[in-house]
């Protein structure tokens, strides 16, 4: 049972009485009333335990983006449903109108909506649905609350998409339609075509243009159906948080750009998520839009509390890809967590595969650094320049295990990351 | 006007339609459709649960109420007025009363005027007039005093003596004598008071027609006349026929006392000279209403009172309207916060606290010759005096400056740390431009 404001009103409105009549007779008579049509109220409205509820959600939403959950009510009793329903979603769905007054006439169905505008990737839940179902003279209600439970999938916003067209320019320009490709090894004889000005007159095949009398230029394309295989490291040291971000997010963006990038690249895509065991894998070889599958995996991806087991990765890679792949390891370069875990179990797969280790660094490093006015902020800053030699020593031993290291800012990260790819490619080094 | 805006959100959608749209391929919504009815209980069972939640609480509230009700029944309040006659405790006076009564003594103990009035008219008898509040007026007391055979008064205050027949005035108090109370002696001819022949205790001191247990005071307070030196009062004064007296010292009734030197024969005397004693405690009721205090609440209008009952019950309506929630609080599951730079601002807590300025300074110094040797494209491996030779070829400062200020000067305070530290800074700068 539920009071309304109604009732309170009603309820001050027996002042009236009482300073007419005071005494005793008039606050309990008056009280008696009130009582008496609540009471009445209460039988007269609608049983909230035999209202229907049909939960509509989209599949999955952008982080940033907008989308509405509908719930369909349908009254089963005969009496019309004035109610107020409230679903509970949590917080950081960021529910714009989760409580709504809806009327539902006897026998019938009605639609609402709810506005959500997440804030959180994830799978973000809404657990019970509340009816509060209010009498005709809506000064009592009854109410209860339905488990109803409801989840919606967060997706990563891809916000390093814009970087996806330039990039993709850049793919294209090796891609045999231009002849200023130097040959190399790693790429492939494509194709013979008329010079035109500013082709590469080390591109010109001779003998052929003897055979033409035309000039004529040879055209390289680098090799496609090569393997990347994106490793993200979801283990604790992914859980700080770089510019308000954590580590796990921006490895997500330098995911996301690499495996699409290396698509239209012509090459396959394995993902997966690991700290002590898998978390998530997608294969481009499997069907459907790798990008949507990737986001969908990546979706309800949370930094584990726990330290990572590099030992395990290459053969979660070989089950990947058994063949010669370009490995991406997406993690950290604090010093101690690499040098116990990622170093000793690097060789294994630098062996068979073109590595790149790719980190987030934090810019509050060098803003720590290049500040020198009080004392505390010079031994910050000498801590700064502290932490900036560990993480390049720690750069520079992996480099000498033989794996390539791309070390940026969260904004820089995706985008440099492509960069390393076509560079990688570009020079047939996959 | 919210719940209106709201209800046009509301589409008017039957079922059906609602069904058909579920299966069409333009949307995109999960499997899963199973309508959901009711949360599996019935009124009746949510109220037992309720009941059953709330069960501690409302044992709670009995538990509690059943204390105030027996604190608030008569009878059990202990007696713990100083010198009543039902006190047992050091300041109480029960065993003056308990050996009068063995005495074959009536002790009747009376606690408003008329009765003491009354059990003064039914037959000879003593009055104690304790009246340490001093609720009653000058006539009250020499009402009572006329038809007593004999008053003992407690210490009364000045205005209550006025309306005597006999002259008793209030001189003051006895002066404070800390330690051992010295015995006072008689000296006077009450035969009650040559009995008790000294007393343990003193109290206030009165003139009168015969005061015993004489003591000085420094006059009375209101400065009689040009009698400013010390005057002599007696602890227990009586008029001349001895029919009142004023007992300045009470406390030699008390429990604690009434066993050293004279105060028992004092007291037992005083009080005992009549089969019956009217032990007189006046409270709050026995004051006599003058007609110019006036309560308050007697000119307010008859609707206040039930006014505010009936305000209180609707602020215990709109108490129960808005702390009923609308369903249980969602939960948010947070995700750790740690901020990636917190173990470089812990390593330069440390630094600072440990004073390490030499090695904040080393710090600093391969930091600044690693960038500058990035800068200047020298090895990174190279030693320091490679990079300070191109460093000089490149800034066109000499070598030696270059080597005294980021080699050979270590800073050994906070303060040359900081200087040095800016320095280097800018060193670099100018060779990075």
């Amino acid at each position: 049972m539920v009071l309304t404001g109604r009732l309170v009103l009603l309820a001050l409105l027996g002042v009236v009485p009482v300073l007419l009549f005071p005494g005793a007779a008039s606050i309990l008579l008056w009280a008696a009333l009130l009582a008496a049509v609540a009471a009445l109220d209460l039988a007269l409205a609608a049983s909230p335990r035999r209202v229907g509820i049909v939960r509509e959600l989209p599949e999955g939403v952008r982080l940033g983006e907008e989308c509405r959950s509908a719930l369909v009510l349908r009254n089963d009793t005969h009496r019309p449903l004035r109610a107020t329903v409230r679903e509970a979603w949590q917080p950081s769905a960021g529910a714009v109108d989760p409580e709504q007054a809806v009327r539902v006439p006897a026998g019938d169905a009605r639609r609402m909506t709810v506005r959500l505008r997440p804030t959180r990737r994830g799978i973000l839940r809404a657990e019970t649905v509340t009816i509060r179902s209010a009498g005709p003279l809506g000064v009592a209600a009854r109410q209860v609350t339905v488990p109803a439970p409801g989840a919606l999938r967060v997706l990563p916003a891809f916000a390093s998409k814009r970087h996806l067209p330039s990039k993709l320019r850049r793919l294209r320009e090796l891609d045999g339609q231009s002849a200023v490709q130097i040959r190399g090894a790693g790429t492939e004889f494509d194709s013979l075509r008329d010079y035109v000005r500013g082709d590469d007159v080390r591109s010109i095949d001779w003998r052929a243009t003897a055979r033409r009398r035309d000039t004529v230029v040879r055209t390289w394309r680098p090799e496609r159906d090569r393997r990347v295989v994106v490793v993200l490291d979801t283990s604790r040291t992914s859980a700080a948080r770089v510019l308000d971000e954590p580590r796990l997010d921006t490895g997500i963006e330098a995911a996301l750009l690499l495996s699409v990038l290396a698509e239209h690249g012509g090459d396959k895509v394995h993902f997966l998520a690991f700290d002590r065991r898998l978390r998530a894998r997608v294969d481009s070889t499997a069907k459907g839009n790798l990008l949507s599958s990737l986001v969908t995996a990546m979706a309800p991806l949370e930094a584990e509390l726990i330290e990572a087991d590099w030992s395990r990765v290459p053969a979660q890679v070989r089950a990947a890809s058994p063949h010669r792949s370009l490995v991406v390891l997406l993690t950290s370069l604090d010093s101690g967590a690499v040098e116990e875990g990622l170093l000793p179990a690097l060789p294994a797969l630098t062996g068979r595969h073109v590595v790149v280790v790719a980190s987030v660094r934090d810019p509050r490093l060098e803003e720590m650094a290049a500040d020198r006015s009080t004392a505390a902020a010079t031994f910050r800053a000498a801590a700064a320049e502290r932490a900036l030699l560990d993480r390049a020593a720690v750069a520079d031993q992996l480099r000498l295990v033989g794996a390539e290291v791309v070390d940026a800012v969260p904004a820089d990260l995706p985008p440099l990351l492509a960069d390393t790819y076509i560079r990688l490619k570009a020079t047939g080094r996959l | 006007m919210t719940r209106r805006s709201a209800e046009t959100d509301v589409q008017a959608v039957p079922v059906r339609r609602a069904r058909r749209s579920d299966g069409s391929p333009g949307q995109r919504t999960a499997a899963r459709q199973v309508e959901l009815m009711g949360d599996g209980g019935s009124a009746a069972a949510t109220a037992r649960r309720r009941l059953r939640r709330s069960l501690p609480l409302l044992m709670g509230a009995v538990v509690l109420a059943v204390i105030v009700l027996l604190n608030l029944l008569p009878g059990a309040e202990e007696d713990d007025r100083p010198l009543s006659p039902g006190n047992p405790s050091p300041e109480g006076a029960r065993a003056v009363a308990e050996v009068l009564a063995a005495e074959g003594v009536d002790v009747v103990r009376v606690d408003s005027y008329e009765d003491a009035l009354g059990e003064l008219d039914a037959g000879p008898a003593t009055l104690f007039l304790n009246d340490t509040r001093q609720y009653l007026s000058a006539t009250q007391v020499a009402e009572l005093a006329g038809s007593s055979d004999r008053a003992v008064l407690a210490a009364p205050g000045a205005r209550q003596l006025t309306a005597l027949e006999d002259e008793f005035t209030l001189l003051g108090p006895a002066p404070l004598d800390f330690g051992d109370v010295p015995a006072q002696a008689a000296e006077c001819s009450d035969d009650d008071a040559t009995a008790a022949g000294s007393l343990s205790v003193t109290g206030t001191v009165y003139s009168g027609d015969v005061e015993c247990f004489p003591t000085a005071v420094d006059g009375p307070p209101g400065g009689a006349g040009d009698d400013s030196g010390p005057t002599t009062g007696g602890l227990y004064t009586t008029s001349s026929d001895g029919a009142v007296a004023v007992l300045g010292a009470p406390s030699v009734l008390s429990n604690g006392s009434i066993t050293e030197e004279g105060n028992a024969a004092l007291a037992l005397r005083a009080l005992g000279s009549a089969p019956t004693l009217v032990w007189y405690e006046p409270t709050g009721a026995d004051v006599v209403s003058s007609g110019e205090g006036i309560d308050p609440r007697t000119l307010l209008p008859p609707w206040v009172d039930p006014l505010l009952v009936w305000l209180l019950v609707c602020a215990g309506l709109a108490m129960a309207w808005k702390a009923r929630r609308l369903g249980p609080l969602a939960v948010e599951p947070l995700p750790v916060v740690v901020r990636a730079a917190e173990t470089a601002e812990g390593r330069a807590r440390l630094y600072q606290d440990s004073r390490s300025v030499a090695h904040a300074a080393a710090t600093l110094r391969a930091a600044a010759l690693t960038r500058m040797a990035r800068r200047l494209r020298v090895d990174r491996s190279a030693p320091a005096g490679e990079i300070l030779d191109a460093a000089a070829r490149h800034s066109g400062r000499p070598r030696l400056e270059l080597e005294q200020r980021l080699l050979h000067h270590t800073p050994t305070t906070d303060r040359e740390l900081v200087l040095w530290a800016q320095e280097i800074l800018d060193l670099e700068k100018e060779i990075r431009s």
